[in-house]
């Protein structure tokens, strides 16, 4: 077997596996912890609702008197997701890796637009590492997961950079790293931060419920 | 319209004493540390744990925290302030427990001295963090955690301390109990007022602090004037008076509950329809947020702060009031409690508007506001005198920005931490009290 048959057979296999079930086991564990009532009375009775549904859209903009201080963060956070979200989803091969496995298909992005989305979340994520290593706030917080997590996600646009533009002259070898880089990733969401991309939805919806039933439009 | 200087100079002293006067808790360190997780323990609950495993450590919180961006010392920024919380979870009750439990330390005694001063003297809980972190993460209901588990273990700091250890023993606070607020009772009398005590039957239920019988008296007194102007059926009741509530500050959930208790038993004794709370930040929280939750029952009552019960009864009409005119410039702070945590953000401008004032409103108003720095017990631990200052710079600065004269304020805690920092800074504005505006402004 090949290094790239192991990256495409039971690597990937054994990737996603560890992916679904270990985001299931995390997600699961901590929202089968004992919930607690809250008895005050709200406001209006739908303010809760309303409140959390907000705070799950609008926290995703910076909030209009802090939109200064964290505009590094808001722009380079924007270039890096909207980046590599453009080379997952956009990429044509990549289409053809869900419809795959899933049956879904769409239509794809020119390579022009997937370089420089690449190239723009790459050069974001060297400028959040920059930061997070020159800020005293975020170097005084950060830990191995902040740089571990950095290091697994930009490993598979800088492989996948170098497949598309046949730096290497072995594709096969070049195309196996870049499948296990990605395989990588799948094994590490579920242990690190990068999981943020499922709390982020009950963790702003609580946020939002506690304060939406107070009235305070957070 | 003013403070008893004498009565506050008295205060000040009294607060610097609180420290010798506390009594360290004789519990070994090993049990302080129990003592903490066991707290953390019954406390963590489905909402805490998605918060805690939320946060990506962006740090922008520290940009929306008055003690970071004035120090712009890293050991303030907010997220670190529940790190022992945080801990704790990831290696007790994370489902990937089995694995942080390898490199996530466990809690220590030094952790829990180390922390003090991060938990206590650095944050008023004002939730400000609470506004801008992308997560969602609610930092001060993480620290008001921490701060349970601190109280449990007798780890609350010296002057805070005290203040709790005496509400929890003699049920006074500072001194003041039953005897003073009868004193305050007779008092209101001399002054010509009506003062209903232990009406059998009632629809509002008045209750007062001990910072107001002390220092604020002009306040409760406005408090009795507008509602005997508005004609309202009310009482004060013996058995639930004090509404602040030393529990909540310092952590210590059993007193919260028995203060909270106290006026809750005393309104539904006498039928009240509303609770009205005085000019306290913490006491409103304490029964309108938190009362039903200690019951275990939602309350047959609704729970007001003066300042919303005002703004209610002058956009209904019945409250008319004397127009001050626009020679008198003020700005109004936002106290967190009411404001970003309560929701009470239009009603007091409401009043000032009807007050005919020249009013101007703060940079970053309503939620946003910055906090004073003396909130959540704060400005009784001496030792955070000098960051407690440094925070209260912002909100110099804020206030000078508007041209006002005066500031005014709906919070006896606010109200004590900005005539400390107008004492220290020799700051030159007038602070003032709403309801005393509008009690000494009824047409």
């Amino acid at each position: 077997m090949s290094l790239l048959e192991f990256a495409r057979g039971s690597a990937m296999e054994w990737s996603l596996m560890i992916l679904v079930a270990g985001m299931a086991w995390r997600l699961i564990g901590a929202l089968l912890l004992r919930r607690t009532k809250d008895l005050s009375e709200p406001r209006q009775s739908a303010l809760g609702v309303i409140g959390s549904l907000r705070a799950i859209v609008v926290r995703s903009f910076p909030h209009r008197e802090l939109a200064m201080p964290t505009a590094f963060s808001h722009i380079v956070g924007y270039t890096m997701h909207i980046g590599i979200g453009i080379v997952v989803f956009g990429f044509i091969p990549h289409i053809l890796f869900f419809e795959n496995i899933t049956g879904a298909s769409w239509s794809g992005l020119s390579n022009n637009v997937i370089e420089i989305s690449a190239i723009f979340a790459i050069a974001a994520m060297v400028a959040q590492l920059l930061r997070r290593i020159l800020h005293p706030v975020l170097r005084t917080i950060s830990t191995l997961d902040d740089y571990m997590s950095w290091l697994v996600t930009i490993l598979p646009l800088l492989t996948g950079v170098a497949a598309h533009s046949h730096w290497i002259s072995s594709y096969e070898t070049v195309m196996a790293i870049h499948l296990l880089s990605v395989e990588l990733l799948f094994v590490w969401i579920p242990f690190s931060k990068l999981m943020h991309g499922i709390w982020v939805v009950p963790s702003r919806a609580h946020l939002g419920t506690v304060f939406g039933r107070r009235g305070v439009r957070i | 319209m003013s403070v008893n200087a004498e009565a506050f100079s008295q205060f000040q002293q009294a607060i610097l004493s609180l420290e010798q006067m506390s009594r360290p808790s004789d519990l070994s360190p090993e049990d302080q540390v129990a003592r903490v997780k066991s707290v953390f323990e019954r406390k963590l609950d489905e909402s805490m744990a998605v918060q805690l495993e939320s946060c990506i450590h962006c740090g922008q919180c520290a940009e929306a925290c008055h003690f970071h961006v004035q120090t712009q010392d890293p050991k303030y920024i907010p997220v670190r302030k529940f790190e022992l919380l945080r801990r704790f979870y990831r290696r007790e009750k994370s489902p990937m427990r089995w694995i942080h439990r390898l490199y996530t330390r466990d809690i220590t005694a030094g952790d829990l001295e180390e922390w003090q001063e991060l938990v206590y003297d650095s944050c008023t809980e004002c939730a400000r963090c609470a506004t801008v972190c992308p997560m969602g993460i609610n930092i001060a209901s993480m620290v008001n955690i921490t701060r349970q588990g601190y109280a449990e273990a007798g780890l609350i700091p010296g002057g805070l301390q005290t203040v709790e250890q005496e509400q929890c023993e003699q049920g006074t606070v500072f001194g003041v109990g039953e005897e003073q607020f009868f004193g305050a009772i007779e008092w209101l009398k001399e002054e010509g007022l009506e003062a209903p005590l232990n009406k059998a039957k009632a629809d509002i239920l008045l209750v007062t602090t001990v910072v107001d019988i002390m220092l604020f008296k002009d306040a409760l007194r406005s408090t009795v004037k507008i509602l005997n102007h508005l004609g309202v059926d009310w009482t004060f009741s013996s058995h639930g008076f004090e509404a602040a509530n030393f529990g909540l500050l310092s952590g210590l959930e059993d007193l919260q509950k028995h203060a909270s208790g106290k006026v809750i038993d005393a309104a539904i004794a006498c039928g009240a329809k509303t609770v009205i709370i005085p000019e306290c930040g913490h006491a409103y929280p304490a029964i309108r947020w938190e009362g039903a939750n200690e019951r275990g029952e939602p309350l047959p009552f609704k729970v007001m702060a003066i300042a919303e019960y005002m703004g209610q009864e002058v956009s209904a009409g019945r409250l008319k009031l004397k127009k001050i005119g626009k020679d008198k410039k003020v700005t109004y702070h936002d106290p967190c409690k009411i404001a970003r945590h309560g929701g009470v953000v239009e009603e007091p401008r409401q009043v000032l508007n009807a007050l005919g004032v020249d009013f101007r409103d703060m940079e970053s108003p309503g939620i946003m506001n910055w906090c004073c720095g003396g909130g959540a017990g704060v400005f009784l631990i001496d030792r955070a005198a000098d960051l407690r200052n440094k925070a209260f710079e912002i909100k110099i600065k804020q206030v000078n920005d508007t041209g006002a004269d005066s500031v005014v304020l709906t919070c006896g805690s606010c109200r004590a931490n900005f005539l400390n920092g107008k004492e220290a800074a020799q700051w030159d504005k007038k602070i003032e009290s709403l309801v005393e505006l509008v009690g000494d402004n009824l047409a």
